[in-house]
């Protein structure tokens, strides 16, 4: 039996039927990802989901950086980061900010947990294929591992003017980064959808 | 894995970009996941030759303006994105100031360079090195979003120092701009179609 996928790079039409457990397919032609088989993807998904959801909440709740210098200190707070952009006349900024490291990553967390944990566990839940549309279509817009980055050289670039300390946070949230790219790249679109439709052709 | 030596369209199949459930051409939805069905990104070059000069166009407030303005004691400054990585030179922080220069001004004009090469060359239909083409879209597709560093240092920079009238930081025009390039140039990534270089192996073939 042939299982036939499309190349999105270049359209050649390839079959996978032979693909093994923990293999990735790429094009034999244009070399374009194809997709990924792993019999385990859904368990580790929700895993660095659940990893990531707790990580976030922690990175929310604690001061992210601290910053002393003659005498005064201030803090800033993940959610901060966006807000002074609010705050300083750059409300569209601010809150462009704010959907690229809080609100995208936490909906695509919330989605991930919507997909992940029914197809898991065989529950045909209603919200299913939205839940994976919502999901695949905003996981291009979050940009976490962009701003640990940030972070990083915004230390360096005070660092000469006064004491920063990087706080309880920023480690959660460097943390949450990692969980959260290890979840989306163990999320294969083709699988899952696949995954999704043999649920609902189920008996 | 094995190819089948023919393309989607071939079959008269079209590839959902959403699921990619593979239905028929007749069909205007996807069975499986809902979303609208095109067998090719509609306007795919005139929209992202679109995208691509709006993006150019906004690079240049985003260079030209303040992306910072810094208040001290001595009075305020202002410094612009390359303003910014020569102050990190002089201050010696020859990395950071390596971080921040490719991400702001190396990776815009390399993605918005690229893309325009990729919009020419299906244009002028050029037969050679598709599979180089298709890789270099697949790597101006990914290092877009890294350009906003500068943006979120701002971001950070403001939220984090504001000491009235000793020291304190506040986000100039440029950071507008500069996002603008960003999500422009991101959007312009998402509406090239790269399938539009490999059909034309096709279409060569009927017209000789």
């Amino acid at each position: 039996m042939s299982e036939l996928i499309a190349c999105h790079g270049c359209d050649l039409l390839v079959d996978i039927s032979d693909l093994e457990d923990n293999c990735r397919a790429n094009c034999p032609r244009c070399g374009h990802y194809l997709t990924r088989f792993q019999h385990d993807a859904m368990n580790r998904v929700l895993a660095y989901t659940i990893a990531a959801i707790i990580l976030l909440a922690l990175a929310c709740s604690f001061p992210f950086l601290s910053f002393s210098a003659g005498g005064i200190e201030s803090v800033m707070t993940l959610p901060g980061a966006p807000g002074s952009l609010i705050l300083y006349g750059m409300p569209t900024l601010g809150a462009l900010v704010a959907a690229f490291i809080i609100i995208i990553p936490v909906m695509v967390i919330l989605l991930m947990v919507l997909v992940s944990a029914p197809l898991l566990l065989g529950l045909r839940a209603p919200w299913l294929r939205i839940a994976a549309r919502g999901l695949f279509t905003l996981q291009t817009w979050s940009m976490v591992e962009v701003f640990i980055i940030a972070v990083i050289v915004s230390l360096v670039k005070i660092a000469s003017l006064a004491t920063v300390v990087l706080g309880i946070s920023f480690w959660a949230y460097a943390a949450f980064s990692i969980c959260f790219t290890l979840a989306l790249a163990t999320l294969d679109r083709y699988q899952c959808w696949e995954m999704i439709e043999a649920l609902d052709t189920a008996k | 894995m094995n190819s089948t030596g023919v393309t989607a369209v071939d079959r008269d199949l079209a590839n959902c970009h959403v699921c990619c459930k593979l239905s028929s051409t007749t069909m205007h939805f996807c069975p499986r996941c809902g979303s609208t069905l095109h067998l090719r990104t509609t306007n795919s070059l005139q929209r992202t030759l679109a995208l691509l000069i709006t993006a150019s166009i906004l690079y240049i407030p985003a260079n030209l303006y303040p992306i910072m303005v810094t208040e001290h004691t001595g009075g305020t400054t202002v410094s612009t994105i390359m303003g910014g990585v020569v102050v990190l030179v002089q201050i010696g922080s020859i990395p950071i100031a390596a971080v921040i220069f490719i991400a702001s001004v190396v990776v815009p004009m390399a993605k918005i360079t690229a893309m325009f090469y990729l919009v020419w060359s299906v244009s002028r239909r050029v037969k050679e090195g598709r599979r180089q083409r298709t890789k270099l879209y697949v790597i101006a597709e990914f290092i877009g979003k890294w350009s906003m560093i500068d943006v979120f240092v701002v971001a950070i920079l403001v939220a984090l120092v504001q000491l009235k009238g000793l020291l304190a930081f506040y986000p100039g025009i440029a950071a507008y701009s500069f996002s603008g390039v960003v999500l422009v140039t991101m959007v312009a990534a998402e509406s090239f179609d790269p399938r539009l270089m490999w059909d034309q192996i096709k279409n060569n073939h009927h017209g000789s």
